[in-house]
């Protein structure tokens, strides 16, 4: 049955099997994406996927890992720690390496750009990265409206090092923003917050815009 | 990382842009926001959960730290309440 190229891999990580979700061929350039962490990957997933089916529109190949307990994984996000998320991203894109013979390109969103620099990559390009401690802020905080970082329980260890976290340069990066968003940024696109909806949305306008842009940041990285 | 913030007309439109954004509101109903505009309890968008969202992006955006014990049903009222705040924070 065909899914529109959509497809299902695992990819072993410190001796645990993951799985990572591939939408287009596996032979085509890969983009690993590395997506928000906790509530934030909730709201996005549509805006992932939408990345995703475009990126396979435009000849590249987008892969999703699931981290250490979260989405499919048979392990509990209790016992997860943030080495592992940190290790789950350098062999996924070992794995992309060895599936399509090529170094992916990294693109990563929010939180997901606080554990994409330890990994193998022609590039980086990141989408609204934030300081793990605004992330953990957030978390705290919807214990206003009812519970202490909507129902997940990381450990402390794990929340401690997130509160630490922040993105490490890389190169070549390019860093991309929403237009509403005031600070520095190499492109601004036009598009909702996602991550910070109540309610998970989509934005297919965004979703394209983003892929048009990893695509052409791909093609400078594989040319410098 | 933060844009410096000077100015008043600034945090007015990043205060509409984070509405825009966490709400999901239309720009053109934003816009006509004024200082006696309801919003928490008025807006049914702006209920509790939204609450946080919105709090959290405009710390990163302002580059500011708002504490909970700063929080209340005043604050959130109006636009004018919330856009008085986040004035007194980002231009301190």
């Amino acid at each position: 049955m065909s899914l529109g190229g959509l497809a299902y891999e695992t990819f072993r990580s410190a001796g645990r099997e993951e799985y990572l979700m591939r939408i287009g061929p596996v032979e085509a350039p890969p983009i690993l994406i590395v997506p928000p962490l906790f509530e934030e990957m909730n709201r996005t997933r549509a805006l992932v996927a939408g990345v995703m089916r475009a990126l396979a529109g435009k000849g590249m190949s987008g892969w999703l890992p699931d981290l250490k307990g979260t989405g499919e994984s048979l392990e509990a996000l209790e016992t997860s720690r943030w080495e592992d998320w940190r290790h789950d991203v350098m062999a996924a894109a070992d794995h992309l390496q060895a599936r399509s013979g090529k170094t992916p390109l990294i693109a990563s969103i929010r939180g997901g750009c606080l554990i994409d620099d330890a990994a193998a990559a022609i590039g980086w390009w990141r989408l609204a990265p934030v300081p793990g401690a605004s992330l953990v802020r957030d978390m705290t905080r919807a214990g206003l409206a009812g519970v202490e970082w909507a129902g997940y329980a990381p450990s402390d260890s794990l929340k401690g090092r997130l509160a630490d976290a922040t993105a490490v340069h890389q190169e070549p990066l390019r860093t991309a923003r929403l237009s509403s968003d005031a600070a520095p940024a190499d492109i601004k696109l036009s598009g909702p917050a996602l991550w910070r909806r109540s309610e998970p949305g989509s934005a297919p306008e965004l979703a394209e815009a983003m892929a048009a842009d990893i695509v052409e940041w791909h093609a400078a990285c594989v040319v410098s | 990382m933060v844009a410096a913030f000077n100015d008043e007309e600034q945090v007015d439109a990043t205060l509409r842009a984070v509405l825009v954004d966490v709400l999901g509101l239309a720009e053109d109903k934003v816009r006509g926001f004024d200082e006696s505009t309801a919003l928490f309890g008025a807006l049914p968008e702006f209920d509790s959960m939204a609450v946080a969202g919105l709090l959290t992006e405009l710390e990163e955006r302002l580059g500011i730290l708002i504490e909970d014990h700063e929080v209340d049903a005043d604050m959130l009222e109006t636009f004018g309440s919330l856009l008085t705040f986040a004035r007194a924070k980002a231009l301190q």
